[in-house]
């Protein structure tokens, strides 16, 4: 194969390669999120046994890189369970799970960010529980929440480049043949650089956004 | 009838409450006098069933606190206000006094709302229904978690130092609604050091000294030397006190 000069034709490319990239973050974000709360609340009923698993699980997940995590779905899980895992089948699972620990570990520290006086304030009114988590907690801990929730899927936007070592055509990807079709490395990175800093700087600017929106009245927080 | 029968709170090592006994009917104007630490913030905590009791019992109107059944049924008859207001800070001040109606007596918004209005009028904060606790003053914020108990309707309303963290300019504002509410023969279980203020409301005193309620006498009997004031703890408790 003969090297070629980079072309307005590879920007198409790369923008497909960032394509695949967003898609797989929207929906990784999106399960971690529900997933993520769903353990939150096993945690805030105080749910015997499930409550601890999903402690655990929190750490183990928090505690060890993504790219093992990877390896491991798309390698170890084949080999022990004589099944198929597409590469973006791994790479779903792998971020999907490590989105929800640090969803997890956010969504409890919001929580506990509320003062005890807070909930009683509510209760002693004959409010329930539930409506206690619905009113007063929920609108209060997502305001806190924010603000590390769009810190932490910025984060995860930039992991997801970790998928083209398995294998998936993302941003990275095709950065890596261009770069082995051009020889022209710097201009390549810099490129794909310069798109994976666009993409998240619009996931912070629509986190900024939002956060205004949910922390419009409690930025006195004087009681 | 709020019914305080022989209760024992204790956390931990420490015993809080040891056997207190209280009654106040309906249209009573009860103060709870102590120094800091004889257990009067526990004894309304108990009351509302923000605490498990050791041993005794508390009914309101019959409903007994310590069953999870009956709870619910005691706290819509007893309305609590706060030392230090815990209003809910994401809500606006109509938000605030409405929540509890609309959740729990299935009040319908407009009506809730209406009530909350005037409820704010009769404090003077008509014109602050919209705004936020964190714009209010003290006193306003005070003034609003009293129309926030008073929006329930409750049968005895629970005020545990409702003024100990205002200034004075706002501790007269906010006493000047307590004492409206008096004389319209509001229910009022009262904890408080304003012991002036507690003699011109209250019907009875009663001292808490160490967890143990040693005095329960009407207020004129409370002050006088051969009444509340032959106990030594209370005598040296009023002088401690008033300042003359």
């Amino acid at each position: 194969m003969r090297f070629s000069d980079f072309t307005s034709y590879d920007l198409i490319l790369l923008a497909q390669g960032l394509g695949t990239n967003i898609a797989l973050f929207l929906v990784t974000s999106l399960i971690g999120l529900l997933i993520g709360l769903g353990w939150a609340l096993v945690r805030f009923y105080r749910v015997p046994v499930l409550a601890q698993i999903v402690t655990f699980l929190s750490e183990l997940l928090k505690n060890s890189p993504v790219l093992v995590q990877l390896f491991l779905v798309f390698f170890g899980l084949p080999a022990l369970l004589h099944i198929r895992v597409t590469p973006v089948t791994a790479a779903t699972i792998t971020l999907s799970a490590n989105t929800a620990a640090f969803v997890y570990v956010i969504a409890v520290s919001a929580i506990e960010s509320i003062e005890r006086e807070q909930v009683e304030a509510a209760r002693v009114f004959g409010i329930t529980r539930w409506q206690v988590l619905r009113h007063i907690v929920t609108p209060q801990a997502a305001a806190f929440a924010v603000g590390p929730l769009v810190a932490l899927l910025v984060n995860q936007l930039q992991v997801t480049s970790l998928i083209s070592v398995i294998g998936v055509v993302d941003l990275t990807k095709i950065g890596h043949i261009l770069n082995m079709r051009t020889l022209k490395p710097f201009v390549v990175w810099t490129v794909v650089g310069l798109l994976y800093y666009g993409a998240a700087k619009l996931v912070a600017l629509l986190g900024e956004r939002f956060e205004n929106r949910l922390r419009a009245h409690s930025a006195w927080r004087g009681l | 009838m709020l019914k305080v029968e022989n209760v024992r709170k204790a956390f931990s090592e420490v015993t809080v409450l040891d056997g207190v006994d209280l009654t106040i009917a309906p249209g009573e104007v009860v103060s709870i006098l102590g120094s800091s630490g004889s257990g009067k913030s526990t004894l309304i905590r108990c009351i509302n069933g923000l605490e498990r009791l050791n041993a005794g019992r508390i009914t309101v109107d019959d409903f007994d606190v310590s069953k999870p059944k009956e709870l619910a049924e005691a706290r819509k008859r007893s309305g609590t206000v706060f030392q230090l207001f815990n209003l809910y800070p994401h809500m606006s001040v109509l938000q605030n006094i409405t929540l509890a109606p609309i959740e729990v007596l299935k009040t319908p918004r407009p009506e809730a709302e209406a009530i909350a209005r005037k409820l704010l009028e009769s404090v003077g904060l008509a014109d602050r229904a919209d705004a936020y606790p964190a714009q209010l003053s003290g006193g306003q914020r005070q003034r609003v978690g009293i129309c926030r108990a008073l929006a329930m309707q409750p049968r005895y309303l629970l005020l545990d130092e409702v003024t100990s963290a205002l200034d004075p300019e706002m501790t007269a504002e906010v006493l000047a609604i307590l004492a409206k509410l008096a004389a319209q023969g509001t229910t009022m279980l009262f904890v408080t050091h304003e012991i002036e203020f507690a003699r011109e409301i209250s019907d009875r005193i009663v001292f808490l000294d160490k967890g143990r309620l040693v005095v329960d006498l009407p207020t004129d009997r409370f002050f006088a030397a051969d009444g509340g004031r032959a106990q030594p703890r209370v005598a040296q408790f009023l002088s401690r006190m008033r300042k003359d």
